[in-house]
């Protein structure tokens, strides 16, 4: 491209961009009531006003309804891999193959290393959590819309953001290593495991915590429309991306963590050399 | 509840938590598993019976070694016999041409011998005879005496010669 055709080219990107600017500033409805930034953020947490239907069931809070598209969405794929990507698989890996391995590697190597006596089990779960970690933050970034009980739409956010999804992967993650200490020594274990009670919180509120901290903002970087241009690009990578990469390794990490230190039994000449 | 915590939100979750636990494990975390330890088995298989193989080549090398070093040492004594036996061969064969040529020696001695003894019979009778002859031609006739000793002995000469040669 020489150059005047790129000066050509630069003017018309320019004047393109120019008249959506105009356009966006222009299209704003004067008589619609903007909602104070406070409700906003506090919908954001609590989800009070902004619910969706379930199923015709009951109004949930959107973060279930994206918790059940996450998993229809890994389904779809694990089935499709099972069927026929597996079947195909050879001794010298290609590169989805390779992906899937190292997946699965990866999680299994935390679990045996850090419960070498007992991860089978554990392998599977880290597995489980770390994707669904992962892939339900990731979720956020696709902005998939759902209508609300109040008649509007909302943007669907990782199911962790939510307290509810947040408490029930602490909660299972704590039943998982209470699993691991029953296992591991019966009763000694179940006392080892409810010695750390403030586990399951601790690992709630991390989870809960730092997701929500992403999505708020993103929510305050997406209010304002001064801050809705170039910006948010930045905001979704250090808050989606990095969360979703460091929450699956914290949790999967802590998990098989105590899993291991629960379920490791202790025999007595290990007791006497402590 | 406070924060909008909902315990059948909490147990929506859990049950979506426990589905895709099994539809991972089932589909997808398994079969890749499986897959993984399967190629590790083989492979460490694979490693086992490569070792055994060189452990057993090892084995039959130093077994080979150990027959070549009793083949060079039984080669050596062979060796060693065979040259005592060609020593005292050559000894023995050595003895005997000494024998032999003593043998030789002394036969021919003895044979030169009987032929001094038979030539010098046979001179004997040859001056015997001459010498008779020339008495008869001395009695005969005296004059040509002197030249009749002449012939005599250039005869008696020329057989000298003639025996040596």
């Amino acid at each position: 491209m020489d150059k005047k055709k790129r000066t050509r080219f630069l003017i018309v990107i320019a004047i393109i961009l120019a008249a959506l600017l105009v356009g966006v500033f222009l299209t704003a409805d004067p008589l619609k009531e903007e909602e104070p930034i406070r409700i906003v953020m506090k919908d954001a947490v609590l989800h009070e006003e902004a619910q969706v239907n379930f199923l015709g069931i009951r109004p949930v809070n959107p973060a279930v309804i994206s918790a059940y598209t996450v998993t229809a969405i890994i389904f779809v794929f694990a089935l499709f891999t099972r069927l026929f990507v597996i079947p195909k698989f050879k001794h010298n890996p290609g590169r989805f193959q390779l992906l899937c391995e190292q997946a699965v590697g990866l999680f299994d190597g935390l679990a045996t290393s850090n419960s070498p006596h007992r991860h089978n089990f554990l392998g599977a779960y880290v597995f489980t959590a770390g994707t669904y970690i992962f892939i339900g933050t990731m979720f956020e970034l696709l902005g998939v819309m759902a209508p609300t009980t109040a008649g509007g739409h909302i943007a669907l956010p990782a199911p962790l953001a939510d307290i509810n999804g947040a408490i029930s992967m602490g909660v299972f993650s704590y039943c998982v290593i209470l699993s691991g200490g029953i296992a591991g020594n019966k009763v000694k274990g179940v006392l080892n495991t409810l010695k750390d009670f403030s586990l399951p919180i601790s690992m709630s509120f991390r989870l809960f915590g730092a997701l929500l901290s992403g999505a708020l903002v993103t929510e305050l970087v997406y209010y304002y429309i001064t801050t809705s241009f170039v910006i948010p690009v930045f905001v979704a990578v250090m808050f989606t991306m990095l969360h979703a990469l460091i929450q699956a390794y914290v949790l999967t990490m802590l998990t098989a963590l105590f899993y291991g230190e629960v379920s490791e039994t202790h025999t007595e000449a290990s007791s006497e050399e402590q | 509840m406070p924060l909008n915590i909902d315990w059948q939100q909490i147990l929506l979750h859990m049950f979506n938590l426990v589905l895709l636990f099994g539809i991972l494990y089932v589909l997808l975390y398994k079969p890749v598993h499986d897959f993984m330890e399967k190629r590790e088995k083989e492979y460490e298989k694979r490693d086992a019976d490569t070792k055994n193989a060189l452990s057993d080549a090892e084995k039959l090398k130093a077994e080979y070694e150990a027959k070549i070093a009793e083949a060079e040492k039984e080669n050596a004594l062979v060796r060693a016999e065979i040259s005592a036996k060609a020593e005292a061969d050559r000894e023995r064969i050595i003895s005997d041409a000494h024998e032999s040529a003593a043998k030789i020696v002394e036969d021919a001695g003895e044979k030169a011998r009987m032929e001094h003894d038979r030539l010098m019979a046979r001179a004997r009778t040859e001056i015997a005879e001459y010498a008779s002859k020339a008495a008869e031609k001395i009695v005969m006739k005296e004059g040509s005496l002197t030249d009749d000793f002449d012939t005599f002995f250039e005869s008696v000469k020329d057989q000298k010669d003639n025996g040596n040669g």
